[in-house]
């Protein structure tokens, strides 16, 4: 068992058996000569080992090229280009460093932690070592994980490709395959989200990751479409999340909802459509799309003003946790009886 | 647990390359520089030391000089043409330029002017560096404090004094502190001041945007700061067990919070059991799902939320 190795320590000897051929090593040199690929072994085991060793070195940067001899017939080669394995000409002040460990450290995701953490181990080779006085004072970025989907989408967001998917409907709660043109991936306000081109309705929906059931595959052949110039993934969700700007105008009692206060607008452009009830204050907030169910949650310690429909939203609440209390009482009732 | 091949396959090419920089590097230096242990750069060493081209005779190999190596200093003296620094491949441009964009979106404006031109221009860097590899991701986070609020936490930082806030609490109480800042924890939904608050005499994450006023202090800060703390909620078995039973359009309920169990049920309706550390957090909780909740437990849970919905309700007759 000679052959043995740890996998890094194969991988560490193919790299640099390939950047040092004068030409190019068909697979039966490989075999017979790189350290750690077992020459007594099958065919088959080898040509598995191979295919994956080459497919790891091209996720992590090294360029394997496939070179074809001259004579008909000959086994394909391989060699390492490389210029196109250098990083291009940098150097990192600690500072400088600094910054990308705090930028690595963003990711809670298993999949982009790796990877960040790889691309980091790169970038210290060009890099000055940071000491304490380098870092960015007080600041530690964390994003919510956005689990196994998160990995394939990338990947074949940046090669292109379609993919497949069974997903969650949020609104009707029907479970339906998908197949979809991944133009961007987007994380925001404690989501993950994929916008793209859904195929069966050939039209741009926004998909939220945790709503995809099981696993994402890549279907078909890379360099499949092309992202329309006009397309706006960001837009697209940022409609899905807001509403235009405006003004909601509120009555609030005295020491409660701090929070809303603190988004309080100083100047707001327009006159307040009714005056504070007495014993209230009179608050302006910016109205967005999640103001009703924030108001909602204070009761009776907010009421809203004007505008007339988050007024209605809100009352329409009210009035459907009221019946809520109304329907669960009834049936504890019912049982009872 | 052993480390991943790629990670150990990325250091090792990477050391080669550092080591042709840096000659006679002391090997405790290498070991911080690469954030790992001198023992796992020794480790590495030795592997290198045996790699190299086929044939694998000595003149094939990797190669140190053994003198420097014993006086614990690292001096390459054959490197088999692996000098060159390996470029980034295309997910790891992608963690990593996301990140500094986001870092700018949500940050950039709290920074000194210094640090933001470092931020600057490492983006720039690693941007010429990978080229558009990063256009298909996007990280917004959110600081959504008011930015006096920031600066201040970011001055007590930064000074080491202590801070004064008035902050408000997810039960609406206003309260006013003294607190040790020690860090800022920037989230993709909510950023927090993690410090330790001397009124209560304990460690405290505090919601950025329900600070409402802070005041740097003229004492110096007392304590020093923890690790950095998971800003979601970690429910405990001392906090109350809620049972829900609600439709399907509800099922954001059971992605958002860290719910103990979710269970089917037909007709894509499904049962969670959630710990509650507020009755003000899950009242409101209710309001927004009301029409979506088929039974609660303790069934005074739903009584409560449905009460002050009436109360509230009061407020726009009459």
């Amino acid at each position: 068992m000679a052959d043995a190795l740890p996998p890094a320590e194969r991988l560490l000897n193919l790299v640099i058996a390939l950047v040092n051929t004068p030409g190019r090593m068909t697979k039966e040199q490989i075999r017979a000569s790189v350290a750690g690929y077992d020459r007594e072994g099958s065919t088959d085991a080898f040509e598995r080992m191979f295919e994956r060793d080459k497919e790891t070195l091209r996720e992590l940067g090294v360029p394997i090229v496939t070179v074809h001899g001259p004579a008909h017939g000959d086994d394909a080669g391989y060699r390492v280009d490389l210029d196109a394995y250098a990083l291009p000409p940098m150097e990192l002040s600690a500072a400088q460093l600094a910054v990308l460990g705090l930028a690595a450290e963003l990711w809670q995701d298993q999949t982009l932690r790796a990877d960040a953490a790889r691309a980091l181990t790169k970038l210290r080779v060009v890099g000055a070592t940071p000491s304490a006085t380098d870092a960015v004072v007080g600041l530690a970025p964390r994003l919510h994980a956005a689990g196994p989907a998160l990995g394939p989408l990338l990947d074949a967001a940046n090669a292109h490709q379609v993919v497949e998917f069974t997903y969650r409907a949020a609104s009707t709660g029907e479970v339906r395959r998908r197949e979809v043109e991944p133009w961007r991936i987007i994380a925001s306000r404690g989501g993950w989200y994929l916008v793209g081109l859904d195929r069966g309705r050939a039209a741009p929906r926004v998909f939220r990751l945790s709503r995809i059931v099981g696993d994402v595959t890549a279907s078909g052949p890379p360099d499949a479409f092309t992202v329309p110039a006009d397309a706006d993934p960001m837009a697209m969700l940022v409609d899905a999340q807001h509403g235009p700007e405006r003004t909601a105008w509120l009555a609030v009692a005295p020491d409660r909802a701090g929070a809303l206060r603190s988004r309080a607008v100083a100047a707001p452009d327009e006159p307040p459509p009714a005056p504070a009830p007495p014993g209230l204050d009179l608050v302006a907030v910016p109205y967005d799309r999640d103001l009703a169910d924030e108001i909602a949650g204070y009761t009776d310690a907010v009421v809203v003003l004007g505008p007339a429909d988050l007024r209605d939203e809100v009352v329409r609440r009210l009035k459907e946790a009221v019946a809520m209390g109304d329907r669960l009482a009834e049936r504890a009732g019912g049982r009872d009886g | 647990m052993a480390e991943r091949t790629p990670e150990r396959l990325v250091r090792l090419l990477g050391l080669v390359a550092y080591l042709d920089r840096h000659p006679g590097a002391p090997v405790e230096d290498v070991a911080a520089h690469f954030g790992v242990t001198p023992g796992q750069v020794l480790k590495d060493v030795d592997t290198l030391w045996v790699s190299g081209t086929p044939g694998y005779w000595p003149d094939d190999l990797i190669d140190f000089d053994a003198s420097s190596h014993e006086s614990g200093v690292l001096r390459l003296t054959q490197s088999r043409g692996m000098t060159r620094a390996l470029r980034l491949g295309t997910r790891e441009a992608v963690a990593l330029v996301a990140a500094l964009r986001a870092l700018r979106e949500s940050v950039g404006d709290a920074l000194d002017p210094a640090e933001r031109d470092v931020l600057a221009s490492t983006l720039d860097t690693l941007t010429a560096a990978t080229g558009e590899a990063a256009a298909t991701v996007d990280v917004q986070l959110t600081v959504e404090a008011p930015p006096e609020v920031v600066a201040a936490c970011r001055a007590g930082l930064r000074e080491g004094r202590r801070l004064r806030i008035r902050y408000v609490n997810a039960s609406d109480n206003v309260s006013e502190r003294d607190v040790d800042p020690w860090q800022v924890l920037t989230g993709d939904e909510h950023s927090y001041l993690q410090a330790w608050c001397h009124t209560v005499a304990g460690e405290r994450l505090f919601r950025l945007d329900r600070i409402l006023a802070a005041q740097v202090l003229d004492e110096p800060v007392a304590t020093r700061p923890g690790p950095a703390r998971e800003t979601t909620f970690r429910p405990t078995e001392a906090h109350d067990r809620v049972m829900l039973e609600l439709d399907g359009p509800a099922r954001w309920v059971a992605e958002q919070f860290p719910v103990e169990e979710t269970v089917e049920l037909p007709d894509g309706a499904f049962r969670v059991v959630l710990r509650v550390a507020s009755p003000a957090w899950l009242r409101h909780l209710l309001l927004r799902v009301a029409p979506h909740v088929r039974a609660a437990e303790p069934a005074e849970v739903a009584r409560d939320a449905a009460d002050a919905a009436r109360r509230a309700l009061a407020r726009y007759e009459g």
